[in-house]
């Protein structure tokens, strides 16, 4: 909610500047954002008693002395009779109208009505909306402005539960479905309780008679309405966080004057109908309590003074709630009151030891098994559970992000495909992908939940020049698997590529085994490749295409080998991504080690040509040819 | 010349897998937490709204319990948790105190856009025990940014609300451009909760916490675009090794 620092700092005595005012609303626990003087403050939502300038000044006051100057209409006002019957006395235990005529129309705003357009860019709309918009800024309770000629009819407060066509004070047409809470006229929907007004009745430039509804609506009879019917109401935000069921006449009251300040008043009517029951609220007087719960020390007069700050009214048995703060019932929200006005950085922080309880666990027998597959080359992938598809024994989501993701799925295979053919695309030569997650699906009716490890490959072996010519096989997968997965499930198939969206013909090897099946002698494995004790510092990928270049150099002088892979292991450059040996060939007839890199080069910023891979290429074969007995053949300088 | 010198061949560079990122930081905040003698435990996806909700205080009338905030599965009988806190309102309801658990896992929200997922990770933690306060809280979760962020960080307990701890916080840690960013929740257990766990809230009390790990994964390695852990692709996964 967005509320200006200069109507705040107007009735705080100490006139804080906004960066000490900010830090309060931190302390208090009110995170916002601050622009030009507009603070943007992010409410939790068991705080709807702040949502407004008086509102947050009672909140404010436990730091600053706080004198409201808000004037109201103190004359007494004659009753006013109209036909209005409630039907909805628990949705709507208290509701006031006040009739207002004025003598003229209004042109120009005066004051802080000024200044609420002005520096929070609203958009005027007519005079007595823009009033009751104004009011509920600075009081927190939301009013609305009929023109008063609809209540020359009988005007009916009622739930609904068929459907109708309502069109709102915006000219939006909604359909409104199931249960809702409507004020009826002359059989028709003239406003849609405590959500947004209705065309028909709605006030504009010419009106000079309005009745204003002033009402407690209960959070349950507001909450979801506005999601639902896609309405964008403010009303309704107050009304579902709770606004004070006591501030009806001073609100009314602080609109008359408001007007009285613009415009002759011909002619005042107020009337109320309160069908409230409830008492304050009332929590014992117990500072141990609160000290048990913070792990303070407060003495008796801090806890009186902070909560007295708060307009909680304290003597010696009890403390007594405001009728705005719905959200303190208890010791534990007294306690946070307390927490908040104290800081809850100056809480002192006491030692902790957990006892030892019972301190088994099995994620690292978890951990073990993936080390296993990541020493083998394996990478750990994690997938969402939706899938367009379903099986027989598959669960449906009831409101799916969308239909193609409307069920979850019930194995790994779909998810690790996608993923591999993701890869694919990107010119990945070696694909070894591995997931462990659980999968849901019915058995006899009843969801059944099941632990999955799957695994899919296809590819070469691996980046060197021993595997790098040999091609992934079922064979060479469940030889390295062995230790991990019983004999007996061990059986990769190779998942049929016609149907893919692809022109590749490597093979595609897929496993999936339950991860109660999988070798528990896995405990005891001890992984090779830990995970980087240090957090690396991740950099963004390119989505270009990359370009290989393979270079054969052939080496007379052995003792050059080391000295050639040390030179292009160390060579650095932006375009340069990748380079290994995929081929070494000792010709033992001509004395002579043949030994075949392979460079990949890719940009993160555009496709390379071929003289920009070309430059760097070079640059590192004239670094090569330095070196005695080295060279390419068929090379050219 | 050459025949004296011995020939082994290029070196030979294993090939490496590597653990997805986000598991990396569960795994290794679990281990803080379990070396401070926290019991590890886990639960199913699919939870009831009673295991979800109600038992955590979490209202008929709270907005998370819209359908635009949570999927429902089975004609709305079921849901896919939002949290992991079910989990320990299961092992409360089957252990007695003094108890302390955590549960690290998927949790599911009805978002998709930049910086939200439908599916995101939680690691969450209680601990009940007779005398447990906020004083007790704050001393816990300087440990666990500590021991992600290291000693120098800077934080800040911010008042928040969770239904289901009263008082409740946000920590906030400052960035290195000089910024507050949130990366935790924390509280006292709301007696309510202990209450529907059988756990009577005037011998015990308890603190609770949970944090996103995308976020703290973000945090750590610099990613800026949350969506790039469930991309799968190789060129991000093999930076994490």
């Amino acid at each position: 909610m967005k509320l200006s620092y200069r109507h705040l700092v107007k009735h705080i005595v100490q006139k804080p500047t906004i960066t000490e005012l900010s830090a309060k609303l931190f302390q208090l626990g009110h995170e916002h954002e601050i622009q030009d003087e507009i603070l943007d403050i992010e409410f939790t939502p068991n705080r709807g008693d702040c949502l407004s300038i008086k509102g947050l000044l009672r909140d404010l006051s436990a730091f600053y002395s706080v004198e409201f100057d808000m004037p109201t209409y103190d004359k007494p006002i004659d009753s006013l009779k109209i036909k209005f019957k409630n039907k909805c006395r628990k949705m709507c235990p208290k509701i006031s109208f006040l009739k207002i005529e004025i003598e003229d129309n209004i042109q120009d705003y005066k004051s802080n009505l000024k200044t609420y357009f002005e520096d929070l860019n609203n958009k005027p709309i007519n005079f007595f909306t823009d009033v009751s918009n104004f009011v509920a800024y600075e009081t927190g309770q939301p009013t609305h402005a009929y023109d008063a000629s609809i209540f020359n009819n009988q005007v009916i407060l009622k739930e609904i539960s068929d459907s109708y066509e309502f069109t709102t004070l915006l000219n939006d047409k909604i359909l409104l479905t199931d249960k809702n809470n409507v004020f009826f006229a002359e059989n028709e929907i003239i406003n849609l309780a405590g959500i947004i007004g209705g065309k028909k009745s709605a006030c504009n430039k010419e009106t000079k008679t309005a009745i204003i509804e002033c009402a407690y609506f209960l959070p349950d009879a507001i909450i979801g309405k506005t999601i639902k019917y896609d309405i964008n109401s403010e009303a309704a935000y107050k009304f579902e966080r709770g606004v004070d069921p006591e501030s009806q006449d001073f609100v009314l009251r602080r609109f008359i004057n408001i007007v009285k300040d613009h415009v002759k008043i011909k002619n005042l009517q107020i009337c109320t109908y309160d069908y409230t029951t409830t008492l304050p609220i009332k929590i014992p007087f117990n500072t141990n309590e609160i000290n048990k719960i913070l792990g303070t020390d407060i003495s008796d007069k801090k806890f009186k003074d902070i909560l007295s700050s708060l307009n909680f009214v304290c003597n010696e048995k009890c403390i007594e709630v405001p009728s705005y703060r719905n959200d303190v019932k208890t010791q534990n929200d007294l306690a946070e009151e307390i927490a908040r006005v104290i800081g809850y950085d100056n809480i002192e922080v006491k030692s902790l030891s957990v006892p030892i309880l019972n301190n088994q666990s099995n994620e690292s027998y978890e951990q073990n098994i993936k080390g296993f597959l990541i020493d083998n080359g394996f990478f750990e992938v994690i997938n969402f559970p939706f899938v367009s598809q379903s099986d027989k024994t598959s669960i449906k989501v009831d409101n799916p992000l969308d239909s193609n993701k409307g069920y979850l799925r019930t194995d790994l295979e779909k998810s690790l495909l996608n993923n591999l053919l993701f890869n694919e695309r990107r010119q990945k030569e070696i694909i070894k992908l591995f997931e462990i997650s659980d999968v849901y699906n019915y058995k006899k009716g009843q969801i059944s939940k099941k632990k999955k490890l799957a695994l899919i490959a296809t590819g070469r072996v691996a980046k060197n020049h021993k595997d790098f010519s040999k091609k992934l096989t079922s064979e060479f997968l469940e030889s390295i698997l062995i230790d991990l997965i019983p004999q007996h499930l061990l059986s990769f198939k190779k998942i049929n590529r016609d149907n893919l969206d692809t022109k590749l013909k490597n093979e595609i090897f897929f496993l999936e085994v339950d991860y109660d099946e999988i070798n528990t002698s896995i405990h005891k494995y001890s992984a090779n490749s830990k995970p980087p004790k240090e957090y690396i510092e991740y950099k963004p990928i390119s989505e270009l295409p990359s370009s290989n270049r393979d270079i054969s150099f052939s080496i007379k002088d052995f003792s050059k080998l080391n000295k050639l892979e040390e030179i292009i292991n160390g060579f650095k450059n932006d375009i340069l991504k990748e380079k290994f040996v995929f081929d070494y060939f000792h010709n033992k007839k001509n004395n002579e080690i043949k030994l075949g890199y392979r460079f990949v080069f890719q940009s993160k910023v555009k496709t390379l040509t071929d003289s920009e891979i070309n430059i760097v290429l070079n640059d590192i074969i004239m670094e090569i040819l330095k070196l005695e007995s080295v060279n390419i053949p068929g090379f050219k300088q | 010349m050459s025949s004296n010198v011995d020939i082994k061949g290029p070196k030979i560079q294993k090939d490496t897998g590597a653990y997805h990122p986000i598991n990396h930081i569960k795994y290794s905040i679990l281990k803080v937490l379990s070396s401070m003698n926290f019991q590890i435990i886990e639960g199913p996806e699919i939870e009831s709204e009673k295991f979800n909700f109600d038992m955590l205080n979490i209202k008929e009338s709270h907005p998370a319990r819209q359908m635009h905030d949570t999927f429902y599965i089975d004609n709305k009988e079921s849901l896919l948790r939002t949290h992991t806190s079910p989990v320990q309102i299961r092992s409360m309801l089957d252990n007695k105190p003094p108890l302390a658990f955590i549960s690290g896992g998927k949790v599911y929200r009805k978002d998709d856009d930049a910086t939200h997922l439908p599916m995101f990770h939680q690691i969450e933690g209680i601990y009940i025990d007779e005398d447990i306060s906020f004083a007790h809280l704050k001393n816990l979760i300087y440990k666990i940014i500590y021991s992600l962020f290291g000693e120098d960080i800077q934080l800040r307990f911010r008042p928040s609300y969770f239904p289901f701890t009263e008082p409740s916080a946000e920590v906030d840690i400052m960035s290195e451009d000089g910024k507050w960013l949130e990366v935790l929740g924390c509280g006292i257990v709301n007696p309510v909760v202990l209450e529907n766990c059988n756990i009577d809230p005037k011998q015990y009390s308890g603190l609770a916490f949970g944090l996103g790990l995308e976020r703290i994964a973000m945090l750590k390695h610099k990613v800026g675009d949350i969506r790039d852990f469930y991309k799968s692709n190789l060129d991000f996964l093999d930076q994490f090794k």
